[in-house]
């Protein structure tokens, strides 16, 4: 990635500018041609030509719907990245603010007589918009808080408290806050809340499958953009140096405490938007995929993909799900009879496989084995 | 002026000032909450007790956690399932057809040593084909590695053994129904009476007081002779001493000739055999099934992070803790919030801990590159 | 390092030859058939093979492999044409994530004919917009009243249905027992899932109605090994234990009741209604009394009883086909929707699309079933009922000396 150019004298600055200037043509590159394929996949979702549907492609394995989930978990994974490759922060309860933004969005519109919201006000078709970007604030807000003391740990201290801080959301959520349901029904429980609403703009619904997958990417694509210029801003020198060594950032000038709990509400705030997403895909929430496990899911799909690159994010998140519906669809070809136990051992020898050979992920791992098969010289750090 | 005060707090008496004060103000808000239900003394007791029994798996599993990452910086996820794989195992091997002549408390002592040695033969199959070809990755990605290896435990479980729960029979009475030891006050017909020990309960009698199965004095003795073997091993033999070297500092031990890679196959080694022990002791206790692992894991992992990551010790007071608390939180409270409960004192505990108070340096690990 | 690189290229190499197996035929020469030969029908069915709620989705699954064994001859619709019949089954993984995107994929990308979706109510919930949209009919396996009635509004899903009998059914037993004996305080401890919460609602609804308080209510993992819930029980006074969980967690509990407070009379719900219950419970279950579908106690009923001969079939099969693995009322709903699709199909003419199959299947079960007799108890759908069981699907029943025993009315006393 740093193979620049070299003038005879150049300064350690421009070198850097260079190299910068190049990550950025790659990156805007890159970003050109993910948006082109993804709106060439909807495309022929929709038109349909020579009679071909999406999943025919694969054979069958990668449906809308997987596409449509492996955008709306890009969006979480996104924000993963950036705080655990970035800026050096575990999280293991990423999944307890995806499921904040979730369950706000389910709340607010369905729930709203429970409440005592008036009904003509949550029928309006700008509603759940309004609810979207307002649950992202809140959660913004509500991580920015609860980040303060909590983000003055470090290591694995740091990581035992956002464990801790997920795991204790997750259980308000499925308790209901504590109310018995008689009283009120706010989270309905283990259950959850069904027959959440799709959303539309004005009286253009944005459903079926089809045109709800290009508004997931619309985001995802938009998130992508943002995080790629955060990364290569001050912000983003500024998040690496934290990684590498907080305490020499410190020495430096870098108020990283501050930077911290920034990116933390970042990606907290791009959780509780994948949520809302979800909400209304699904179609129904419950508290099952935003626990521990679901946790553990989010850092297994970032860390498979590359934490240490934006890229990594819909490139893990991608990976993780293919192989999950390839796995599904194919086990019975590799070993007679349908078996749900076989696919995970399957699937958590393939996570092993993969991250033994590939210990730095996907996106970083899978460059470096193209390049050196393409004969170049191996890449330096990125 | 105030400047003293944060002084005066990182001082020893300072510190255990605080943790007593914290201590107190934590039982006062125990009693609060339990008054409010209508508990009594007894029932106070009866919770520690039980949260004691709990705890001691817990420290098990904690030590298990410590001494993996203490040896190879690698955070263990699948610790559970090495609690797992030994009830299981046990299980079938004190059913197997195999040794149905044997008298059943030779029967138990072999099953108990079969299993862990099987699941100490896994926990070193993992090491080599997992976890030594990636061992020079970061520790994120070796921590991955490890739950993808969790994952495969409890399919394979899943597979062999399938979805329903077993039953191990309870160690004293080698049946299914455990010996339970009172100790308390009988009311019968009007009269009372003290019991202390077992003792059978009349038809018609009241018993207040705390009861105690023989199982949970199992895991108590269990967990000790554990510690007592384990600090022998750390502080007498060589080995021991290797592994306490790497714990250490890696580089210095590979100076001086000791080698990582075997230190690794130990530590696993002896991860999963204090996971085995654990899931062989509590096996009695609840029903084995192939995903129980999963909670012992966690709350193992949340007990060695409160002792610090790098104590045994420390590790062992943190899986205690954490079984009383949590046990008491639930008898307080609603019982599906003793998570939160426990949580809350451990997130405080921690952030308490990172500003140097209470007398602990450590500000946390950081990373080594 | 050159070994790496190249190991790395051989397991992708694999991948893509996973990948690349378009069609592998699933090759069968299909021997010529006297009867004129249809489309094949399919049938599509997501269970909770692994999970939490694997112990419910596993029977689920072996009775629909075993179904498939059984059907492999195929359906004569009502104009004699042989159709094949096929399964295809899908573990969701107790996700309702994976349930919502497995029943996706088996409606559009298999193509199935119906659906049998849902062990736990969250994934039935979860699969029901995507069979509602694309309009085809489902039937549930799990028991939430919400699954086949809109709570908000109250109007019947139109493309659902369900077989699995009701939390509130069996809290209406409760109520009636205890009302009976004089109870007038109960404690009620649950597991701490959706099954157990919709037990704790129904069976206070019902408790209530007939002027029984709870005095104290709480919840208990499936995992737990201690039971400090006990406590509060104990220190609340109440005369009755009433449970709402499924083993192991309801034998733990009972015999954690048991030795707490031995006099405590216990009662528990629809969900123990298997052998697990009182082989992990021992000593502890006996003299528990909870309402039981009658799969259970087959071979106690009455020669007469409509449900007999179903339940006997299903006992005999099902214990043939798992070499002698023990029988469980969730294995009889997959039974119970398997068959009533098959009949649905029977009643298809040949040369239908798939929109008209899936269309007059949902009008046949919503119709047509009527007074039919299966595992769960006699169903009577209608348009406004989805369900098709009322509140005598259920028996009440006794553990005595290891075993059910029928409890009639006339015996019914306190502990």
């Amino acid at each position: 990635m740093d193979q620049g150019i070299e003038p005879a004298a150049a300064a350690p600055g421009l070198r850097a500018m260079v190299n910068e200037g190049r990550m950025i043509s790659v990156n805007t590159w890159g970003f050109i041609a993910l948006a082109a394929l993804i709106a060439l996949l909807g495309w022929i979702e929709i038109a349909r030509p020579l009679g071909i549907r999406f999943s025919a492609l694969t054979s069958g394995i990668l449906t809308m719907d997987t596409m449509v989930r492996i955008g709306i978990l890009t969006i979480v994974v996104v924000g993963l990245n950036l705080l655990m490759g970035y800026a050096g922060q575990a999280s293991l309860g990423q999944a307890a603010f995806y499921g904040m933004g979730a369950y706000a969005s389910a709340i607010l519109t369905v729930k709203a007589r429970t409440i005592g919201l008036p009904v003509g006000l949550t029928t309006n078709w700008w509603w759940p918009w309004l609810v979207m970007f307002g649950s992202m604030a809140f959660v913004g807000a509500f991580a920015y808080l609860v980040g303060r003391p909590i983000l003055r740990l470090r290591g694995h201290y740091l990581a035992m408290a956002t464990l801790g801080l997920g795991i204790m959301i997750y259980i308000i959520l499925r308790e209901n806050f504590g109310f018995s349901a008689a009283e009120i029904n706010i989270t309905g429980g283990s259950d959850g809340i069904p027959d959440v609403g799709r959303l539309s703009i004005g009286g253009f619904a944005l459903w079926p499958v089809e045109r709800y997958y290009f508004l997931v990417w619309a985001v995802a694509l938009t998130v992508l953009v943002l995080s790629l210029n955060i990364v290569h801003s001050r912000v983003g020198r500024a998040l690496r140096a934290i990684r590498d060594s907080e305490t020499a950032a410190n020495a430096m000038g870098v108020d990283t405490y501050r930077y911290k709990i920034q990116v933390f509400a970042l990606s907290t705030m791009y959780a509780s938007l994948a949520g809302s997403l979800y909400a209304h895909f699904q179609g129904a929430v419950s508290p099952g995929p935003f626990d521990f496990g679901g946790s553990m899911e989010l850092v297994l799909m970032s860390v498979l993909g590359g934490i240490a690159s934006i890229w990594g994010a819909p490139l893990g998140v991608a990976v993780t799900l293919a192989l999950k519906e390839l796995i599904r669809t194919r086990i019975h070809v590799v070993l007679g009879g349908s078996g749900g136990e076989q696919e995970v051992i399957a699937f958590g020898l393939l996570i092993v496989v993969i991250m033994i050979f590939m210990p730095d992920g996907l996106a970083v791992g899978g460059v470096r084995v193209i390049r050196s098969a393409l004969g170049g010289p191996p890449a330096r750090g990125q | 002026m105030g400047d003293a005060i944060p002084k005066f707090l990182r001082t020893r008496t300072g510190g255990s000032l605080i943790t007593g004060l914290a201590v107190a103000l934590l039982f006062g808000l125990f009693l609060l909450l339990g008054s409010s239900k209508g508990l009594t003394w007894p029932q106070y007791l009866q919770l520690i007790v039980d949260g004691l029994r709990g705890g001691a798996i817990y420290a098990l599993v904690a030590l298990g956690f410590v001494t993996v990452f203490n040896v190879t910086g690698i955070i263990n996820f699948s610790q559970g399932g090495f609690v797992m794989l030994g009830a299981m195992t046990s299980v079938s091997y004190f059913n197997l057809p195999a040794l149905s002549s044997i008298p059943a408390n030779w029967r138990m002592a072999l099953a108990a040593l079969l299993s862990i040695v099987t699941v100490g033969l896994v926990g070193v199959a993992i090491e080599r084909l997992a976890i030594a070809p990636a061992r020079h990755s970061a520790p994120l990605t070796l921590i991955i590695i490890t739950v993808g290896v969790y994952t495969m435990m409890w399919g394979a479980a899943l597979l062999i053994w399938g979805t329903s729960p077993y039953q191990l029979p309870a160690f004293t009475t080698l049946d299914q129904k455990d010996a339970l030891l009172r100790f308390g006050q009988l009311t019968a017909d009007g009269h009372i009476s003290w019991v202390w020990g077992s003792a059978e309960l009349p038809k018609g009698a009241r018993f207040v007081g705390v009861m105690i199965k023989s199982q949970s004095l199992w895991i108590w003795g269990t967990t000790a002779a554990v510690l007592a073997a384990l600090a022998y091993f750390f502080e007498r033999t060589i080995t021991g001493k290797a592994l306490r070297a790497c714990a250490v500092n890696r580089r210095a031990a590979q100076l001086v000739g000791i080698s990582p890679s075997r230190m690794s196959l130990l530590a696993f080694l002896l991860a999963a055999v204090l996971g085995a022990v654990a899931g062989v002791v509590l096996a009695p206790a609840t029903t084995p099934i192939y995903d129980m692992g999963l909670r012992p894991g966690l709350k193992g992992f949340v007990a060695a992070i409160m002792g610090g990551l790098v104590s045994s010790p420390g590790a062992v007071i943190g899986g205690i803790l954490l079984g009383v608390l949590e046990n008491l939180g639930a008898g307080v409270t609603k019982a599906g919030f003793k998570d939160i409960f426990a949580f809350v004192v451990l997130i405080v505990i921690l952030i308490v801990r990172s500003h140097g108070v209470a007398g602990s340096g450590a500000t946390g690990v950081e990373e080594e590159h | 390092m050159k070994v790496r690189q190249m190991s790395m290229l051989v397991v992708v190499l694999v991948i893509i030859g996973l990948l690349a197996s378009i069609g592998l035929p699933a090759a069968m020469a299909q021997p010529p058939l006297a009867a004129p030969e249809g489309a094949p029908y399919t049938i599509g069915v997501c269970a909770s093979i692994t999970g939490p709620a694997s112990s419910l989705g596993v029977p689920q699954r072996n009775t629909i492999a075993m179904l498939e064994k059984r059907l492999a001859e195929g359906i004569i619709g009502v104009d004699g044409v042989h159709h094949e019949l096929k399964f295809i089954i899908y573990d969701d993984e107790s996700n309702p994530d994976t349930a919502a995107s497995v029943a996706s994929r088996l409606i559009k990308e298999n193509e199935v004919d119906a659906l049998i979706c849902g062990t736990a109510s969250g994934n039935a919930m979860a699969a029901m917009p995507i069979a509602t949209e694309n309009e085809v009919p489902m039937i549930s396996m799990a028991s939430a009243r919400s699954i086949v009635q809109d709570p908000q509004t109250g109007e019947t899903r139109k493309w659902i249905f369900k077989v699995a009998q009701e939390n509130q059914h069996s809290g209406e037993w409760q109520a009636v027992y205890l009302d009976k004996l004089g109870v007038k305080t109960v404690c009620d401890l649950y597991e701490n899932t959706g099954y157990g919460q919709d037990c704790l609602n129904q069976t206070t609804k019902a408790v209530q109605a007939k002027g029984i308080e709870v005095v104290y209510s709480d919840a208990f993992e499936r995992s737990d090994t201690e039971f400090p819930q006990m406590s509060g029980v104990q220190a609340s006074g109440c005369e009755v234990l009433i449970v709402g969980a499924v083993p192991p967690g309801a034998s733990l509990v009972t015999v954690a009741a048991r030795e707490t407070l031995p006099n405590l009379p216990v009662v528990q719900g629809h969900g123990v209604c298997n052998k697990d219950y009182i082989k992990l419970a021992g000593e502890a279950a006996e003299g528990v009394v909870f309402p039981c579908g009658r799969l259970m106690i087959a071979d106690k009923l009455p020669d007469d009883d409509p449900q007999k001969p179903v339940l006997l079939e299903y006992t005999a099969a099902y214990t043939e086909f798992t070499n002698g693995e023990p029988i469980s009322t969730f294995g009889g709903h997959a039974w119970d929707a398997a068959y009533m699709l098959v009949d649905a199909m029977r009643s298809l003419k040949d040369g239908l699309s798939l929109k008209e199959r899936r269309a007059l299947i949902r009008d046949y079960l919503e119709n047509n079933i009527k007074n039919w007799p299966g595992t769960g108890g006699m169903f009577n759908m209608s348009p406004e009922d989805h369900m098709g069981l009322t509140y005598d699907a259920l028996v009440l029943v006794k553990v005595t000396n290891g075993e059910w025993a029928y409890y009639p009315e006339e015996e019914w006393k306190l502990e």
